[in-house]
């Protein structure tokens, strides 16, 4: 049995268009070869002859399939100074905007949800120490939560291989990282017990909403494997633990446009990031 | 380390707290702010009167977030009976509520599935279009049927076409008849002719193959 | 000089191919967005000359679409919006007017109708 080594553009529309539907990922022409590559593995993977085969099975929600789909999209291992573009945002626009009606020594409040083992929340930390002028000016406070105890024992703990640390320059590793052996670099204590980890799965108000309200959210990767009624539910709790004029940044493949209707989308130079409505507008 | 402070304490503000009781949740609804709305619509999908209490919510809320989260909280519930309390918005002359049905019932696919027959024979054409593309969330085979039977009479051009949207993804060899003669049907429709025509080389492309 | 550039927001992915391929004919350069969210986002990145705009689709409709649109600052905001619906009652066609539509067509559309009002908003390709 051949197995196909293209697939048509008409095929590719026909995929990212359900893509979108079911996930609410983006994928332009840019990002084709990208995509053709992994429907094409996971056509050997499902023992599929053709297109039409896979996306019977694909709509059919058989074998989880959507999952192991969006799986091969979403670079699972997470690493520190991932999408920093975004970080540049969160520095250059994102801040001063949110400092404009606070005064020194006010908080500043950002949420990594979910934030795995935790190099999110902790790039964030580095990367405001390193690169916001203002850092000392506020009170600010990093929450990182996840549904999984497990990968926030791990957060807590701050220990991470190699791999973890490739994007970082050598002078930050230097400067907050101390190296326990071969393998292993921890975040020093300082640094480690200025983020707090708190389980929390935000599908759920009751754990989401003790969390308090925040000036900028990190939800990066985790709404696209959500159903509809889910994404709803998600993004109203996520509209709840933010602040009137507060930020939510999403991953680099999401849009808004999918998930809910009750953000306003901005664009900066690094990002497109999505706005709770200021006060005054309901 | 310079002022990144770990807090242990949680900000005390008004979203912690019980989870709201009916009679918070009445109180609430007929006289409190956005965010009290809010937060009452949230909880109502938990309490028995759930159901009703969001059914008029949705005849006077007017601020667009409320009526969202109405609706979320209806697809929540998740039942025929929620189901049948969203799909009387499908042809309100609002087209934000309209959108906001929509994307309910899309939510809720088996609750929705009781009433496609009956939107699909709805005597409003903007209706019937409408709830092609409801159909599109619903089992493959049982898709198929519905839209067969809704392209063998309908005579609304553009409900054609919506049927045809969808079927251009889901649709199975069997339909190619029925497009054809519903191509017949509208010999003067520029676009349904392009769309038919667009569809069939679709399904009829696609093997014969089963999961 | 470059072409120019129509987006097109319409979430049935046959009405956005009939339209694409008239577009393409004629010389234009042409992007899709499946409801009124993506186009804003398209339209925030990248400068179009005419959004062609249907009414009813998932998450945010084309009648907030346009009006959120228009609420923005210029040059985004002044986008030529052509709105191409299924609804032809007149408080269909008044209410795009008042909410900023340039222009109403009702669906079906020919091809031929399409590109002479796009030519009409937005100037030949």
């Amino acid at each position: 049995m051949a197995e196909p080594a293209t697939i048509t553009e008409d095929e590719f529309r026909k995929l990212a268009e359900f893509l979108y539907r079911r996930t609410g990922m983006v994928f332009n022409e840019a990002k084709r070869y990208y995509v053709e590559r992994r429907i094409l593995d996971r056509m050997a993977a499902t023992s599929s002859d053709t297109f039409a085969g896979y996306f019977i099975i694909l709509r059919g929600e058989m074998r989880r399939e959507v999952e192991h789909l969006i799986n091969a999209f979403t670079v699972n291992e997470t690493y520190f100074y991932r999408e920093d573009h975004q970080l540049e945002c969160l520095a250059r626009d994102l801040l001063p905007d949110r400092v404009r009606s606070k005064r020194a020594g006010e908080a500043i409040r950002i949420w990594s949800a979910p934030c795995s083992t935790g190099e999110e929340p902790y790039s964030i930390a580095m990367w405001l120490l390193e690169n916001w002028p203002l850092v000392d000016t506020y009170d600010i406070e990093i929450v990182g939560s996840d549904i999984d105890t497990r990968v926030l024992e791990a957060a807590a703990n701050g220990t991470y291989g190699k791999r973890a640390l490739m994007r970082l320059p050598a002078d930050v590793i230097a400067k907050y990282f101390h190296q326990v052996d071969e393998h292993n670099w921890q975040i020093l204590d300082d640094l480690r017990q200025s983020v707090q980890f708190s389980r929390v799965n935000i599908m759920e108000t009751r754990e989401t909403r003790p969390q308090g309200r925040f000036d900028v959210i990190f939800c990066r990767n985790v709404l696209i494997y959500f159903d509809d009624e889910s994404r709803r539910i998600a993004a109203e709790n996520l509209f709840e633990n933010l602040l009137p004029g507060g930020y939510i940044c999403l991953g680099h493949t999401e849009s808004m446009s999918r998930i809910s209707p009750l953000f306003e989308v901005c664009r900066f130079s690094d990002a497109i990031v999505y706005r709770r409505p200021k006060e005054g507008r309901a | 380390m310079p002022l990144i402070k770990g807090k242990s304490n949680q900000p005390n503000d008004e979203t912690t707290g019980r989870e709201a009781g009916q009679a918070d949740i009445a109180a609430a609804m007929s006289g409190g702010t956005v965010d009290e709305r809010w937060a009452a619509v949230r909880a109502a999908a938990n309490v028995p009167a759930g159901l009703d209490i969001l059914r008029h919510a949705l005849t006077t809320e007017t601020v667009s977030r409320v009526r969202e989260a109405i609706f979320t909280a209806l697809a929540r519930i998740g039942t025929p009976a929620s189901a049948a309390v969203v799909a009387a918005y499908v042809g309100s002359d609002d087209p934000e509520m309209r959108t906001g049905a929509l994307d309910a019932l899309r939510a809720m696919p088996e609750a929705t599935a009781r009433h496609l027959p009956d939107l699909l024979r709805d005597s409003d054409p903007d209706v019937r279009l409408l709830a092609c593309e409801l159909v599109r969330n619903q089992p493959t085979e049982a898709a198929n049927e519905l839209l067969s039977s809704l392209l063998a009479d309908e005579m609304q051009a553009n409900v054609c076409a919506a049927a045809v949207e969808v079927l251009a993804e889901i649709g199975d060899h069997a339909i190619l008849p029925v497009l054809q003669g519903c191509a017949a049907r509208f010999p003067d429709d520029p676009f349904l002719a392009f769309a038919i025509g667009l569809a069939s080389d679709r399904i009829g492309s696609q093997a014969s193959c089963r999961g | 000089m470059t072409a120019k550039r129509v987006l097109v927001v319409d979430d049935a992915s046959l009405m956005r191919a009939y339209y694409r391929q008239a577009l393409e004919r004629a010389g234009y350069v042409v992007d899709e967005a499946l409801n009124g969210l993506e186009a804003l986002e398209k339209i925030l990145v990248q400068p179009f000359d005419l959004a062609i705009v249907d009414v009813n689709m998932p998450q945010m409709d084309g009648i907030t679409f346009i009006k959120t649109l228009r609420g923005k600052d210029l040059p985004t905001s002044a986008v030529a919006v052509l709105v191409t619906s299924t609804e032809a009652k007149d408080r269909d066609i008044l209410g795009a007017r008042m909410a900023g539509a340039n222009y109403y067509l009702t669906k079906p559309i020919s091809q031929e109708t399409l590109i002479e009002h796009v030519v009409l908003l937005c100037g030949a390709a």
